[in-house]
């Protein structure tokens, strides 16, 4: 039974590896083989190979100096924030908020197997992304220092005791995930908060990671020392790697008592957490005097409670809404020599950075594609919008709107700072913003264009139309490749042109098309729309 | 009120609805019978203006909906089989959005909201999101959005299932009510008992074709409509 509950768990997590949740039906074998190869390939040979290398490269010279425990804490160390963030929303959904709790404790299955299960669960996937950071340091580690049978008995036992810190932290963490998701006000835009700085995070330490690799290399014993005089278990931790049989067996003892520990608590509260409906306090409805909107106003309103209540929206289809004011805050400090660069790059150029900070604007424009999955997130509710007395291009005219509003006030930040640090005539720094918003308006009814052409209403997770439809693919990289049209054509022949005349140009060609695309969602595109 | 002639809706080579035709009259309620599959629900959204068909005619009060869908629209208002309204919405924000749509104004939209709301106990409920909601209460928001602009003609389809039994009973005083003041009612449901209480005329329809249609004396005589439709099924 335990192992038909394992089973189940682990096929929920890799569900999408078996099921095509577009095409709403099973992979065929394959398609299956195909995205098993790539996962391998992703964990064993990018995950792997990168921890691989990095082992290699901190290893000899920490295990020289005799700081070979520092080694391993900082890859425990890794290995614990990997498999600890990695399997987080695993358990969040498998043991906290899983859907089908209330149908396995109607079933004839002993609640302690049912927790047991879930554990199991929660640790193979905490394990598994442990596994990509430590293997291949304990492996780079008995090359380097040779093989005895205190250091490989010891390395497995240190093995156990990081994916059973995991196993602790992916519990905790997991509670704390399930209790903002369910209690949190606004948690839409709290999530993208947490989501963004993450990433900011990630990004912030996988640029800096070579210059701290390379500082801890090299004051290995300072660090060492420190950590020793300060933290001596932190020591006493990193010297299971190297075959200490004490530290080795006083951790393992403590982390079977903290897992002990977990089991005991989650299977008292096993039954509460499980049944637990999930849904907020209750809020009191106290009438309140509303003002009329126009019908064109309540359609934008709908685009826009669509996209705010959704996290997964806003980050997938909406980042550019911060990066374009925070480009625009970057180039006020270090643009002017980004302008002189760039100037000096092709001096018979004219005003090459004013094309240039146009076309970092339009890149960052193609990013905020809210219009391209709108009519596909319609799905189910698509009724509802057809029945309402209102023309179908009314309804598409607020999803362009949206996202040339929530496009273009922040370009119009960004296009003021450009204006401010450009060295180039003013005509050309107005044109720079011009474009800017031109770009907007085009990007704005092209995606609303795809979103009628590509609709993809069946689906079952909501995720698929934002991440996965055709119309948000066909958007990003046309968008892409429109945004590189314009500065490929003044350095190839445009220049001859002068930057006025051809930014005049470049701002009438889009304002055209965006004309043409204007009149075809009005006309053709709201007929589509109709009849979908 | 609502005439439908000579309606013809394909999916591929499966006809759907074949040459169907029905008047219904101010004031009828109008019950629409058939098994799964008959074309009910097909029948139904072509009158919404949802779906389009490939033959034949539907007017409402005079207007085609094919040529002017958006007046058609004003004038009737449709609840579907299955609700599924804007989960990202609260019940409130649901029905000022349908209440913006069809230029309410504020000061009836609110005497709507607080008469519909109270009568289906929903009033406590409507700052909750939707996706809080039950699909009985989900029923109800739908009933209430779709009697807040006053339409003429209403099409339901199983208007009754997921409610509870008052507020079943609620819906049928405020069909019968609506029907009094001169409007009409159209709508599928498979529960017999009810159309035979409540319609003034049925339609049965079978493999998208009208079977029997008129008044329900003209339809069941002296059997109950449950052996009626039965016997018709199985011929």
């Amino acid at each position: 039974m335990l192992w038909v509950l394992v089973k189940k768990q682990i096929n929920e997590v890799f569900k999408s590896y078996f099921f095509d949740a577009k095409k709403n039906k099973m992979r065929s074998k394959g398609a299956i083989a195909a995205w098993i190869i790539f996962f391998v390939i992703i964990m064993v040979g990018v995950l792997g190979g990168m921890f691989t290398v990095l082992s290699f490269t901190m290893c000899p010279p920490m295990s020289a100096a005799g700081m070979g425990w520092l080694f391993y804490l900082i890859m425990s160390g890794l290995a614990i924030i990997f498999g600890a963030f990695g399997s987080v929303f695993n358990t969040f959904t498998s043991l906290y908020l899983a859907k089908d709790n209330e149908l396995l404790l109607s079933m004839p299955i002993p609640v302690k197997t049912l927790i047991t299960a879930r554990l199991i669960n929660v640790y193979l996937m905490g394990t598994m992304y442990s596994a990509t950071v430590l293997i291949p340091a304990l492996i780079v580690g008995w090359i380097v220092n040779g093989v005895t049978a205190a250091n490989v008995i010891c390395g497995i036992m240190l093995y156990f005791i990081v994916t059973g810190i995991v196993l602790l932290l992916s519990c905790l963490l997991g509670w704390v995930v399930a209790k903002i998701s369910v209690k949190l006000k606004n948690r839409s835009f709290i999530t993208v908060i947490i989501s963004l700085l993450f990433i900011a995070g990630y990004y912030f330490f996988y640029f800096k990671a070579n210059d701290i690799i390379q500082d801890i290399i090299r004051k290995a014993d300072v660090y060492g020392n420190k950590i020793k005089g300060s933290a001596y278990v932190l020591y006493l931790f990193g010297r299971i790697g190297e075959g200490e049989w004490i530290a080795c067996a006083v951790f393992l003892a403590i982390v079977i008592v903290c897992a002990a520990l977990i089991w005991i608590v989650i299977s008292r509260s096993f039954i509460k957490i499980a049944t637990a409906s999930g849904k907020v306090t209750k809020k009191k409805y106290t009438e309140k005097t509303v003002r009329a909107k126009s019908a064109f106003g309540a359609l934008f309103g709908r685009e826009l409670a669509k996209f705010t209540s959704s996290p997964n929206y806003m980050l997938n289809c909406g980042l550019s809404i911060l990066l374009i004011p925070a480009t625009g805050v970057f180039f006020l400090v270090k643009g002017g020599d980004f302008c002189k660069a760039v100037n000096s790059l092709l001096p018979s150029r004219p005003d090459l950075a004013a094309i240039a900070l146009s076309a970092v604007a339009s890149l960052l424009i193609t990013m905020n594609n809210m219009a391209a999955p709108s009519v596909s997130l319609e799905g189910k509710n698509i009724w509802i919008a057809q029945s309402l007395p209102v023309n179908a291009r009314l309804i598409l005219r607020a999803k362009a709107a949206l996202q040339f509003v929530l496009t273009a006030v922040p370009v119009l930040f960004t296009g003021i700072c450009f204006m401010i640090i450009l060295d180039s005539p003013i005509t050309v720094r107005v044109l720079v913003l011009l474009f800017s918003l031109i770009f907007t308006l085009f990007m704005s009814l092209f995606d609303t264009m795809l979103s009628i052409k590509f609709p993809f209403l069946d689906w079952t997770n909501e995720n698929s139309p934002m991440k996965q439809s055709a119309c948000v693919m066909l958007s990003m990289f046309g968008g892409w490749i429109l945004s590189m049209v314009t500065p490929a054509a003044y350095i190839l022949e445009g220049y001859k042109l002068g930057s006025e005349v051809y930014m005049c140009i470049a701002c009438a060609l889009f304002a055209a098309m965006s004309l043409l695309l204007f009149r075809w969602i009005e006309t053709r595109g709201a007929k589509i729309f109709a009849s979908l | 009120m609502l005439k439908i002639d000579h309606l013809t809706k394909n999916y591929g080579n499966y006809k759907a609805v074949d040459d169907l035709t029905i008047h219904i009259q101010p004031g009828e309620i109008y019950g629409f019978i058939g098994h799964n599959g008959a074309g009910k629900t097909t029948t139904l959204k072509s009158v919404a203006g949802i779906l389009q068909f490939d033959q034949g005619t539907i007017l409402i009060n005079g207007r085609s909906v094919v040529e002017e869908p958006v007046a058609c629209k004003r004038d009737l208002a449709y609840i579907p089989d299955n609700p599924d309204l804007y989960a990202y919405m609260s019940g409130i924000k649901y029905l000022n959005f349908v209440a913006d749509i069809y230029g309410i104004t504020p000061e009836v939209r609110r005497e709507k909201i607080r008469k519909y709301a109270d009568l289906f106990e929903l009033t406590g409920d409507l700052a909750q999101p939707i996706s809080a909601y039950s699909h009985g209460m989900k029923q109800k928001l739908a009933v209430i959005s779709a009697w807040m602009h006053s339409p003429r003609l209403i099409v339901m389809d199983e208007p009754f299932v997921g409610l509870d039994p008052k507020a079943a009973h609620t819906l049928k005083e405020m069909m019968r009510e609506h029907c009094n003041n001169g409007g009409a009612i159209f709508f599928s449901t498979h529960v017999l008992e009810v159309a035979e209480k409540l319609c003034d005329k049925v339609a049965i329809i079978k493999q998208g074709k009208l079977i029997k249609a008129g008044t329900m004396d003209e339809v069941k005589g002296d059997d109950s409509l449950e052996e009626v439709f039965l016997e018709l099924e199985a011929e």
